[in-house]
């Protein structure tokens, strides 16, 4: 367990400055692109380097990294990829020829946390969990064992993917994207294989210390499997060693994306949490890539400060409109899962 | 190519190859020293000029230390062009 | 706090595959950098690599791999997982417990594939068998489902060092009790990709690397997997042991995104926090499998760092001279050096040094000793200033 303190979160929606979460923007061609801000926190001469993973990283981070990190610990699947594809790009366009260097430099997963190293001059642990649909949780659970081992320290905890050309023409190839044009929330009335791209990236800073803390980080739990009966035993577990008696779950801020593929699972985690939960989708606002858990965990944040929730988001309500506990169930391409649980600090 | 035309071709070529953000061509004075003070470049930045040397005026510079020796402000680089050249 | 123990060990790299095979070249002072056989780029015949001479083909023949999609990096990783779980004796029971975590590293991933990987990002075609192979995360994603392991699954990418991180972050989750066992390493695979990157930035030697030499040119790129099994002291009954990882720590240089500062901050923070972490005073260290790449920056901000934390240097050789520098899966690589040079009580020689560098005067271990070793220390530092230290301590 570990407290939330500050969040910052650069999406395809108004998450960054002014949140406004109310009124969301649509997918156009499938995609939900990041909306970018304007970075005065970042030297020019470092700016011109980076990646749009790494930019929206750095971003995101250095309002709320002014207090002094004793670390650094991201998730991400992919880090800076599309410098990858510009890399790959120059080594068959110049026949492995005379390279400039600025784009592999900047493609390596582990760029967005040495990056914010280099930036804060942090000398702290520095960790990259690049672990696909579960990057962003690894590294959650990095982050817990190092406020256990550390308990008077502060980390950075963040989790960000772009689409980029590599990564979305692979995906597409793939057959992970819808065929047919998606507007917002029909995503999940389509009833056809696939879904829709996303990108972004949440930062966090955490600690120990519960005073003034926006949110608890009760527990999580991840899992790789195929069998949604399995996936709902867990999840029972879960639930029994993480909510004790008198408590209960406010909401189940589910990573139901659309593709028909999966839908299994999340019907079996909702049988287990049962009506009187309420249920709330995010992917048509933020769509779907590895490291979106970290979204869904600033959302639940943002839920749990604001006591509401935009009705969009809102698959299921039941009577309950008081948030304490939020526990987000994500899966990433219906093989890896977690859950995640959040409470009012 | 004049030399007055190629010093302009060049901060053009340097602006846009190492994507200096806010900083125009024609800001860039011909003396100014390149790394350190001046524009602030760094060792990657050199690495990156001596690709661009190749790619745009065919200049084969093996080894980066000598290359500093060249890509010390846009006058010596621009001599360094005249001399050198084969594109 | 419970002791981690060392139960198993498995490598393949270009020294040889298994910890028999590589034991036999490092005491012989044996090489495995050279010319290229199996690799497709320009640069196969102009530069010397650490390469494994086993064809792709013949690992999936080996592994019984019969599904497509499946890169040199996964196969080369599989490998040296099931070496390690045989040597460790582990049961299927144990490998399918929910208690049991695998934690990988990788650099490269799928990228091997270069041409595959150009022709689907840029979606020429209708799409190759490697669609979702690329990513470091396919190679423990594939040892995951074959092996169905139940527990915590992570991959890490921090560069050079990050098999010695996926090591410290095993160890750690058994401290928290979020595992009983980790099977904990790292793999790389030769790229072009990679080796036009390190080209790129002018690092890499057309000579047979020298560590920390004074004419040092650069290093030289190899492949490899190293993967050791950690379980807790009270698990391990009468199994054999190879060491104790009894101290680690990771800090960050935070200087520049791909050299190291001039005192050598990272290095000495990770070295310093390491011993903390095993209790040890710096001179109870007896042997150092140091960095040493072989480049002009790290060898001396490397020695730099060890000047300013011991006192007196202990016995410290790179065996990046032996397999090339193995990026990923280099903490792992060397982690098993380390455990050999303990477990047998012996010190192997660094090849192809002349002289010391003139501003440190560090001079490695020359020729192969027997020597009783109680600590000894491995150290990565990588890309992005990561850098990390372990101990392994007799167990």
């Amino acid at each position: 367990m570990f407290y939330i303190h500050h969040t910052s979160c650069i999406s395809p929606q108004k998450t960054f400055a002014d949140i406004d979460i109310e009124n969301a923007k649509a997918p156009v061609e499938n995609k939900l692109l990041v909306v970018e801000p304007v970075y005065e926190s970042i030297p020019l001469n470092i700016l011109r380097r980076m990646g749009k993973a790494v930019r929206i990283s750095v971003g995101a981070a250095l309002p709320i990294c002014r207090q002094n990190m004793d670390g650094i610990i991201i998730g991400t699947a992919n880090g800076g990829m599309e410098d990858c594809i510009k890399f790959l790009n120059q080594i068959i366009e110049y026949d492995e020829g005379m390279l400039t260097p600025t784009n592999f430099v900047q493609s390596t997963t582990n760029a967005v946390a040495g990056q914010i190293g280099l930036l804060t001059s942090n000398r702290g642990y520095n960790c990259t969990h690049v672990h696909r649909g579960l990057a962003f949780e690894n590294a959650v659970i990095d982050v817990d064992m190092l406020l256990k081992e550390n308990t008077s320290n502060k980390y950075l905890l963040g989790g960000v993917d772009e689409i980029s050309a590599y990564n979305y023409n692979i995906e597409l190839l793939g057959n992970w994207y819808k065929k047919e044009k998606i507007s917002g929330s029909n995503l999940y009335e389509s009833n056809s294989p696939g879904t829709i791209a996303g990108e972004g990236v949440a930062m966090f800073s955490v600690s120990s210390v519960q005073s003034n803390a926006l949110a608890a980080m009760q527990g999580i739990r991840i899992l790789h499997s195929e069998d949604e009966n399995q996936v709902a035993e867990i999840l029972q577990k879960f639930i029994q060693q993480n909510i004790h008696p008198g408590e209960k779950i406010d909401l189940l801020l589910s990573g139901e994306n659309g593709d028909s593929r999966f839908l299994k699972y999340y019907e079996a985690c909702e049988k287990v949490t049962g009506k009187e939960i309420s249920v709330g989708r995010f992917k048509h606002v933020f769509g779907e890539y590895p490291t979106v858990s970290a979204l869904a965990v600033w959302l639940a944040c943002n839920i749990l400060k604001e006591q509401s929730i935009p009705e969009h988001l809102l698959k299921y309500c039941s009577a309950k409109k008081k948030f304490s506990k939020i526990l987000i169930y994500n899966n990433y391409k219906g093989i890896q899962h977690s859950f995640i649980l959040l409470s009012k600090a | 190519m004049e030399k007055e035309q190629l010093k302009k071709q060049l901060k053009e070529q340097i602006v846009q190859f190492l994507n200096l953000m806010q900083v125009k061509p024609e800001d860039i004075k011909d003396d100014e020293p390149l790394f350190g003070e001046g524009l602030g470049l760094d060792s990657i930045d050199s690495i990156e000029l001596i690709v661009l040397l190749n790619r745009e005026y065919g200049i084969d510079i093996k080894d980066p230390k000598e290359g500093r020796k060249v890509l010390v402000d846009v006058n010596t680089m621009v001599d360094y062009i005249e001399a050198h050249r084969t594109k | 706090m419970t002791r981690i123990l060392v139960t198993g060990m498995g490598i393949i790299s270009a020294i040889g595959d298994g910890i028999d095979a590589n034991r036999t070249s490092l005491s012989q002072g044996k090489t495995g950098i050279g010319q290229s056989s199996l690799l497709s780029s320009r640069y196969a015949s102009l530069l010397p690599f650490g390469e494994i001479k086993i064809s792709t083909q013949s690992f999936r023949e080996k592994l019984l791999v019969n599904e497509q999609g499946i890169t040199r990096t996964s196969l080369i990783a599989l490998h040296a997982f099931g070496q390690a779980i045989d040597d460790s004796k582990l049961t299927a029971q144990e490998i399918h417990s929910y208690n049991t975590a695998l934690i990988g590293a990788s650099t490269v991933g799928g990228m091997c594939l270069t041409d595959e990987l150009y022709h689907d990002a840029n979606k020429h075609d209708e799409g190759s068998a490697y669609l979702s192979s690329y990513d470091c995360g396919s190679v423990d994603m594939f040892l995951q489902q074959r092996y169905h392991i139940n527990g915590v699954v992570d991959t890490i990418n921090t560069a050079c060092s990050s098999s010695a991180n996926a090591i410290m972050h095993g160890a750690r989750l058994i401290h928290h009790g979020l595992a009983e066992r980790a099977i904990v390493g790292g793999v790389d695979s030769l790229a072009k990709f990679t080796i036009n990157g390190f080209n790129a930035l002018h690092i890499l030697s057309d000579e047979i690397c020298t560590p920390f030499d004074e004419k040092r040119k650069g290093l030289n790129l190899g492949e490899g997997a190293g993967f050791l099994v950690l379980e807790k002291e009270e698990n391990v009954h009468n199994k054999n042991v190879y060491a104790e990882l009894s101290g680690y720590c990771n800090s960050n240089d935070a200087f520049h995104p791909s050299s190291l500062s001039d005192d050598g901050e990272g290095p000495y923070l990770a070295m310093k926090g390491a011993l903390t972490k095993a209790n040890l005073a710096a001179d109870e260290i007896d042997f150092i499998n140091a960095h040493g790449t072989g480049t002009e920056n790290n060898d001396e901000k490397e020695s730099i760092a060890m000047i300013r934390l011991f006192e007196k240097i202990p016995a410290f050789i790179s065996t990046k001279s032996y397999t090339g520098h193995t990026l990923g899966a280099a903490g792992a690589i060397e982690a098993v050096f380390s455990i050999l040079s303990l477990y047998n009580g012996e010190v192997y020689p660094e090849i192809n040094f002349s002289s010391p560098i003139v501003t440190t005067g560090l001079t490695p271990v020359r020729s192969y000793q027997k020597k009783d070793l109680q600590h000894v220390m491995s150290n990565s530092f990588g890309f992005g200033g990561n850098c990390s230290s372990l101990i392994f301590s007799k167990a």
